[in-house]
């Protein structure tokens, strides 16, 4: 039935059906016109249409087309544009995909300089790369139902499906005006991996009372969690354009509504007794919540070469979907969060040029976010010291920020058609919130500065080499404490609120040697050094991303040209953290030097061997690795994480041939290779014995043949 | 029912063929590629744009510079008044008219070779085109690093390659070359596919915005498709509200869900190493919990904040 159902998807007849009738109408509309500069200068239609195979099961290919199972597959695609020349009428229907799960489809009607409308509909599938194996039960429903012991399941596939139909409007308006009005309806199902879990002791210890503990086991539940929400975004905008002076003033507003609550499973482990994974539910699911906005913007010239620009908004988001009935709530709390963020933000830029050589450009935004949620007790039980004789306040944690960025850049012109750029960048955060689990600072400031040397007009050679250098730095932070009030762990500087240095240097050149060659060369590397806690050492200490590419264009004739380039993209972070407790009581200090590595070759070509054929081919290969140096700094113990690494490539061949000039055969091949040894998933096993499991090598043929029919 | 579905697989194709053979057989034959008229001796005649009689004099569709294909585009719709003629653009272009071998250039041009500054070259699309979602162009990154329109607006052609859901990527990689690489990452946005796009995330005309987000925040705009990660909650996870990017990178990652780096390395780049939190990474042993599966989120899984109000324990540790 379910494979039914996805064929059924694969090819609506109703797309098909409404094609066929669109298509149709050329037949009687377009005439003998032999007309040799209509076919130069007036709109064209095509519609595609075929067949293809695909020859391997996969999962990755198809993820987010659902060309998944192996098989036939439709090829539809339409681009149909027609305008009547004496009114400037626009009728366009654009489908993409029609054949496949994710598919496109957008229709406007529009008279241009007057109204216009447009009518969208798109579905997006994502699935999930790992099949599951597992014996819960209820999957895609909110009571899901979990063995209590560890039992061997079946295969499930997960997936969700995104599928929008969106609506706007444009009228122009005495005055220079123009109304625009927009609406977006997009529906997501599904479900998606999820689950529960605790640490606890194993039964096996002496002294067991099923208490988490930091070296237990633990119990880790599958749950998946089912979705199925609505989200809408709409709003309306008055735009006025002038010579001189713009604006657009309007309302955006967006909801979201979920159909699940709550996720309440049943069954389950229950070793552990009050800690077991049992007795986390029902589990909350995201709430309903929403947003409106209000904003005006604009620009004004003041002269030919100096413009300032604008922007205020103010929007109100509101969470206040109903808390379930039935749940053990604290007295006073009320039926809902009463969630409430008010934001405003001001900004506003201004371009000069002072003199003929000098070129100036400011900007200033201003985003302050108060988060208005009133702070309640929601937690008398986390009064109470936990195991490790902490314990928190029970309260709700709303969280306000304001921002403030400042930029000021000038821009003189040299001899030879170099310019020199310099800037300075400020930014300023604030927060409100206290240390908790983690540091905080109430405030962090960021400065930039930047200095280019850019040729951008010249034949042969041109390109920029940039240095830029920023500090971080900001507030105390505040001293951590447990519930007792004595001092905390203050070991770790968060990674946003950390002091840091950063340095970076770019380069980017375009060289063209010859008419027929084009080559450019961008680089550019930063280094960052973190600062830590006093007397700490533990956190973030060092990081660093270089990237280097290379690319070069040959146009050997007008019928052949090919395009190849290379890229490799290294980052670098070095941090360090404490072990818990060991065996011989030493929390010891470990370190890790992640590293993540990437190189990707490509190559183009595009020939056009005879006036009626038209060949391509574009090859791409990846390299991904992940490295884990991990190193302990008191002892010679250290774990290993093997490194991952994971290939793709992908060959893709056309050729294409026109029959007439008006009907052409298109011949495509795709070769889509994914390696991994990826160990994610490797390994784990869920408490109730569901696994995940994905095919580490995955080679996909597919291969298709379609006719290409056009008119005017 | 196999029987039923492989009947239905081939039909549907088939049916389609078919369908496409009658309107192939129905519909009129191509009108014939005839050359156009060009004797000499008649005055220019205006062929598409008020004016361009000119211009088209020469620039048909044989000569190295074709612009007869701009009659397809919304700037060759002569009915409505505001279309620009080619002058609008080009400037008067007395002089490469009447200059021999046409050795001097129009007053504006915009491709490789151009003398005009990019400023000028771009003052002529923006004489028309300032406003709305271009309103904040002036000041924005790419006006300040000499990015010209055209550098990613094919202006003479049916198909602006910017504009396609399919090729847009392509134009960006052209400078943005890290991303080029980012995108086929084993977790990624569907990108490649033309579901998501650089410019469903980015304006690049200029935002108010930071890195040139289509909404007011990075964290707005990633709201626009993940609304339900905008609370507010009753237990906030800080990062969560400040910035979904301190711990996502929504251009691509080798690690699970988007995740800048995996769990437990990410979440120890905040975390206090209190108990279990400072663990090291291990695919064995009790502490294989915080680095396979859902690392961390195994047993936090509301990271993104939770709504529980439950009076039961510590729920702020996100657990359910």
């Amino acid at each position: 039935m379910f494979t039914n159902a996805l064929n059924y998807k694969k090819f609506p007849p109703a797309i098909v059906l409404l094609t066929c009738i669109v298509t149709a109408v050329p037949a009687h509309s377009s005439g003998a016109d032999a007309d040799p500069l209509k076919e130069l200068s007036k709109p064209r239609s095509v519609v595609n249409i075929g067949a293809g195979q695909l020859f391997n099961d996969n999962a990755r290919f198809g993820q987010y087309t659902g060309l998944r199972n192996e098989g036939p597959y439709g090829i539809f695609n339409v681009d149909i544009a027609k305008r009547n020349d004496d009114t400037g009428t626009w009728f366009k229907l654009l489908g993409r995909n029609l054949g496949f799960q994710n598919r496109d489809v957008r229709f406007e009607h529009s008279k241009q300089g007057k109204w216009g409308y447009v009518i969208d509909y798109s579905q997006t599938p994502r699935y999930e790369p790992f099949t599951v194996n597992t014996a819960v039960s209820g999957i895609g429903t909110t009571d899901p139902h979990v063995p209590t012991t560890r039992t061997t399941g079946n295969p499930a596939q997960l997936s969700t499906e995104r599928q929008s139909i969106g609506f706007s409007f444009n009228q122009f308006l005495p005055g220079n005006l123009e109304l625009h009005l927009h609406f977006r309806n997009e529906e997501k199902d599904g479900e998606r991996i999820f689950g529960r879990g605790n640490r606890l002791g194993e039964p096996r210890l002496s002294g067991f009372d099923g208490r988490p503990s930091p070296r237990a086991v633990g119990g880790y539940e599958f749950i998946p969690e089912p979705i199925n929400s609505t989200i809408r975004i709409f709003g309306a905008s008055l735009d006025y354009a002038g010579k001189d002076l713009q604006l657009s003033g309007g309302y955006y507003g967006t909801m979201y509504n979920n159909k699940n609550a709550l996720l309440t499973p049943t069954g389950g482990s229950t070793v552990g007794g009050i800690f077991s994974p049992s007795q986390y539910a029902p589990i909350a699911l995201a709430p309903d919540n929403e947003s409106h906005q209000g904003f005006l913007s604009g620009g004004y010239s003041f002269a030919p070469t100096t413009r300032g620009t604008f922007k205020v908004a103010y929007t109100r988001a509101t969470q206040t979907d109903s808390f379930s009935p039935g749940l053990l709530t604290a007295p006073g709390i009320g039926a809902n969060l009463g969630g409430r963020i008010d934001t405003v933000l001001a900004q506003t830029g201004l371009t000069a040029r002072p003199l003929q050589k000098l070129s100036i450009n400011t900007n200033f935004r201003f985003e302050d976010r108060d988060d208005k949620t009133p702070v309640r007790f929601y937690n008398p039980m986390a009064t109470l010291h936990d195991l490790n004789g902490n314990s928190w306040n029970g309260l709700n944690n709303p969280r306000s920020f304001r921002t403030i960025t400042s930029k000021f850049e000038a821009n003189y012109a040299l001899p030879h058609n170099f310019r020199l750029i310099g800037g300075i960048d400020y930014e300023h955060r604030d927060r409100t919130g206290t240390a908790t689990n983690t540091g905080h600072r109430f405030r962090t400031d960021e400065l930039f500065y930047r200095a280019e040397l850019r040729r951008s007009l010249s034949d042969t050679i041109t390109g920029t080499i940039s240095y830029i250098h920023s500090d971080r730095f900001g507030s105390s932070f505040l001293t951590n404490t447990t519930g007792s009030g004595a001092p905390f762990f203050n070991l770790i500087a968060p990674s946003n609120l950390a002091d840091r240095s950063r340095d970076k240097v770019r380069f980017m050149a375009n060289w063209d040697p010859i008419d027929s060659l084009s080559i450019q060369v961008a680089i550019d590397e930063s280094i960052d050094d973190y600062g830590q806690r006093p007397g700490s050492g533990l956190g973030l200490r060092k990081g660093s991303a270089r990237n280097y590419s290379l690319d070069a264009t040959y146009i050997f004739s007008e019928r052949l040209q090919a395009t190849a380039w290379f890229s490799r993209n290294e980052t670098h972070v070095d941090q360090a953290s404490r072990n818990p407790i060991t065996d011989g009581g030493i929390r010891e200090i470990w370190g890790t030097n992640l590293h993540n590595i990437g190189t990707s070759v490509g190559m183009e070509v595009t020939a056009k061997p005879t006036d009626k054929l038209e060949t391509g081919a574009n090859f791409m290969f990846s390299d991904y690795t992940d490295k884990f140096n991990q190193k302990v700094t008191l002892e010679p113990q250290v774990n290993i994480v093997p490194n991952l690494s994971t290939q793709y490539s992908s060959l893709r061949l056309f050729a294409r041939y026109d029959i007439r000039k008006n009907l052409g055969v298109r011949l495509d091949y795709i070769l889509d290779h994914f390696k991994t040894n990826e160990w994610t998933w490797t390994g784990w096993r869920y408490t109730d014995g569901t696994t995940l499991t994905q095919n580490n090598n995955q080679m996909v043929n597919f291969a298709f043949l379609s006719v290409l029919y056009s008119w005017q | 029912m196999l029987t039923i579905i492989k009947i239905r697989q081939i039909a549907v194709p088939g049916l389609l063929a078919f369908i496409l053979a009658f309107i192939i057989a129905v519909l009129p034959q191509p009108v014939s590629s005839a050359e156009l008229d060009d004797d000499d001796d008649d005055p220019p005649q205006d062929l598409i744009l008020r004016g361009d009689g000119k211009c088209t004099a020469c620039h048909d569709e044989n000569s190295d510079n074709p612009i007869l294909a701009i009659g397809k585009t919304k700037h060759g719709t002569t009915a409505d008044h505001r279309t620009p003629t080619c002058t609008s653009c080009h400037g008067e272009g007395g002089s490469h008219e009447d200059s021999p071998d046409k050795a001097l250039m129009p007053q504006r041009t915009f491709g490789k070779k151009s003398v005009n500054s990019i400023e000028d070259r771009n003052s002529a699309c923006l004489a028309c085109h300032q406003g709305g979602k271009r309103m904040h162009w002036s000041g924005s990154t790419h006006a300040n690093r000499d990015v010209a329109c055209t550098s990613c607006h094919t202006i003479h052609t049916e198909q602006d390659k910017v504009r396609n859901r399919n090729t847009q990527p392509e134009v960006c990689f052209n400078c943005h070359k890290e991303m080029r690489q980012l995108i086929n990452r084993p977790y990624r946005h569907p990108i490649r596919e033309g579901k998501v796009i650089c410019s469903d995330c980015h304006n690049p005309h200029g935002s108010a915005g930071p890195s040139k987000m289509v909404r007011d925040s990075i964290n707005d705009t990633c709201y626009t498709c993940h609304m339900e990660k905008r609370g507010p909650f009753v237990y906030n996870h800080p990062p969560v509200q400040e910035n979904c990017a301190i711990c996502h990178n929504p251009h691509g990652t080798t690690a699970p869900n988007l995740l800048r780096t995996r769990s437990p390395f990410l979440c120890q780049q905040c975390h206090e190493p209190n108990t279990h939190q400072g663990s090291s990474g291990t695919l064995t042993g009790a502490y294989a919990r915080n680095t396979l599966a859902r690392g961390c989120a195994n047993c936090h899984t509301q990271v993104h904040g939770s709504n529980m109000p439950e009076n039961i324990r510590n729920e702020s540790v996100f657990q359910r």
